[in-house]
């Protein structure tokens, strides 16, 4: 077992941030994309009709990814982050958080982007499966409602703001001190 | 001869602006929750011990985002509302959220 290219717990970050994360990002812009170009002329065609289904189905995705990113994010990911060392101890490679606490250099990453990164993921994942909800229920409405659409088109986008910000402090804190 | 639920979206929008109103009132209450948090006036139980008290912090959030989606889809369901308030209420919820989750806000308190 020792010599394992990568420990359980590098398997769950990688899980949290590029699959499901990544994932989330990648069905946001697309989604992102689908709102912005669609047409309301004649939502009642048959090519609109197949267009809103794949937004909805879409947008669902997007909503189990970053459920499941935020969730394996506080449950998996978290608690070894977190782990106070034995006291005395030097090395504290295993210990993340301590050891980006211990560096006044590196402190910031966990006072400002681990805090953020504790929190507005959760509001992320809000947003999207309201938004969601409203194109996988309601694609009539998202096609010819311009105040519906706009506010879908809204959340989603500050979605995809919310979700490269912490993606990015994942990707500071995972270069400083990874979860090995 | 009942209505389908594409006549109904036609001339209603009750339920999808019940659902991204609840979103952003789930993003506040979590804000919300956060602040308090941080200034000592009300911190949730942890719920898991090992994740510390953001457990608790996020689920109360998400039982009233929940809660608030159920009680305006309940309100608005079928009805036809005027957009422009609820979409303000949306942003400035979201916003607030942003801004109530921001740490270095809550060194100033």
């Amino acid at each position: 077992m020792d010599n394992l290219l990568f420990s359980a717990d590098s398997i769950w970050t990688m899980i949290h941030g590029i699959v499901l994360g990544g994932g989330a990002l990648l069905g946001i812009a697309a989604a992102l994309f689908s709102l912005v170009t669609v047409r309301v002329a004649d939502s009642a065609n048959a090519s609109a009709q197949r267009q809103a289904r794949y937004l909805g189905w879409l947008t669902m995705l997007v909503a189990v990814a970053l459920w499941l990113t935020v969730i394996v994010g506080t449950y998996v990911n978290f608690p070894p982050y977190r782990a106070t060392p034995p006291e005395g101890l030097t090395d504290l490679s295993q210990y993340p958080k301590a050891l980006i606490m211990s560096g006044p250099g590196t402190a910031w990453l966990h006072q400002f982007a681990m805090e953020i990164k504790e929190h507005v993921p959760w509001i992320a994942a809000m947003l999207a499966t309201g938004a969601a909800f409203v194109a996988t229920r309601h694609g009539q409405s998202l096609a010819r409602d311009a105040s519906v659409r706009r506010l879908t088109t809204t959340l989603l986008a500050i979605c995809f703001v919310l979700v490269s910000f912490v993606s990015l402090f994942g990707v500071f804190i995972n270069k400083v001190a990874p979860l090995d | 001869m009942g209505t389908t639920a594409n006549e109904r979206d036609a001339v209603t929008n009750g339920e999808p602006l019940a659902a991204l109103l609840a979103a952003g009132v789930g993003a506040f209450a979590l804000g919300l929750v956060v602040i308090l948090h941080e200034i000592g006036l009300f911190s949730p139980p942890t719920l898991y011990e090992p994740s510390g008290g953001v457990s608790g912090r996020t689920t109360l959030a998400v039982i009233l985002w929940l809660a608030a989606w159920a009680v305006l889809h309940r309100r608005w369901k079928g009805r036809r509302i005027e957009p422009g308030r609820v979409v303000m209420a949306t942003i400035t919820l979201v916003v607030l959220a942003l801004v109530l989750t921001f740490p270095p806000l809550w060194a100033l308190l």
